[in-house]
């Protein structure tokens, strides 16, 4: 959905940077940019946005690029871009990376049970918005999220 | 952004206090605090979520791995007066038992 939806949105805003976990506090501030943006958003689809989005992207930068670490020609080349808008029927976001197929069914994804210490993300993701979608085309992969308003 | 408040009460417990949000890269930073903690004989943790505007998996993980090795050590850990956004996230994920919130720092390990 993400390349459609997107071209839809008017005023949206868009952050290339690197594929890094110091990039996730960037994407916070983006966040609360679009809430200033736009003030009918509610609270609690705030929070359902923030929450699937924030996942995404340390999902992303988690396992996309993991085998970066020590290989000199991609270190800090790979770029994660981020989208985000308010759409006719909700909030919108987009994540598109260079990174590693995600190797996920998100139709499997379920919660860990609660002594677990990872693997609660995507199931977090997939609980907090209406529609999550993970796509890989011409190498890359695209995530999108809706929260419907 | 975040900042993290510790401290030992005089009961002996541990009290940390993070202060923005609770993701990935302050998840991290709550692990090795929660460790040190470990290494200094303290396995009662008071987590005072109070001034935390936001938690994801990440840092869910850590506190869910605080109250593990704490029990192990026949301790606990416990989360006192969670903020909104922070309760909300506990509900989805199932945690709110494991992770059941208190209402004082102080009286976190008398009730």
């Amino acid at each position: 959905m993400s390349d459609a939806r997107m071209g839809d949105l008017t005023g949206h805003l868009e952050l290339s940077a690197p594929a890094s976990v110091e990039s996730i506090d960037l994407t916070h501030t983006l966040l609360e940019h679009l809430w200033q943006q736009n003030p009918q958003v509610d609270p609690a689809c705030r929070l359902r946005v923030e929450t699937a989005a924030i996942e995404v992207m340390a999902n992303i930068v988690e396992h996309a690029f993991k085998h970066d670490g020590s290989l000199a020609e991609t270190r800090g080349s790979r770029r994660l871009t981020t989208t985000l808008g308010v759409h006719a029927d909700g909030v919108v976001v987009g994540f598109c990376d260079d990174g590693r197929p995600a190797e996920i069914d998100l139709s499997t994804v379920t919660m860990p049970d609660e002594t677990a210490e990872s693997g609660r993300g995507l199931a977090m993701a997939l609980a907090a918005v209406d529609e999550l979608v993970y796509d890989r085309r011409d190498g890359r992969n695209y995530w999108s999220l809706l929260c419907a308003i | 952004m975040i900042e993290f408040d510790v401290r030992t009460l005089e009961s002996g417990v541990g009290a940390v206090t993070p202060r923005g949000r609770l993701n990935m890269v302050a998840a991290r930073q709550l692990k090795d605090i929660l460790t040190t903690l470990s290494s200094d004989g303290v396995h009662q943790i008071v987590v005072d979520l109070a001034e935390t505007t936001f938690v994801d998996s990440s840092g869910l993980g850590a506190l869910i791995g605080g109250v593990k090795s704490t029990r192990q050590m026949g301790g606990d850990l416990r989360i006192v007066r969670p903020t909104e956004p922070v309760l909300a996230v506990l509900q989805i994920t199932n945690l709110d038992k494991i992770l059941r919130p208190r209402d004082s720092v102080e009286l976190a390990f008398h009730e």
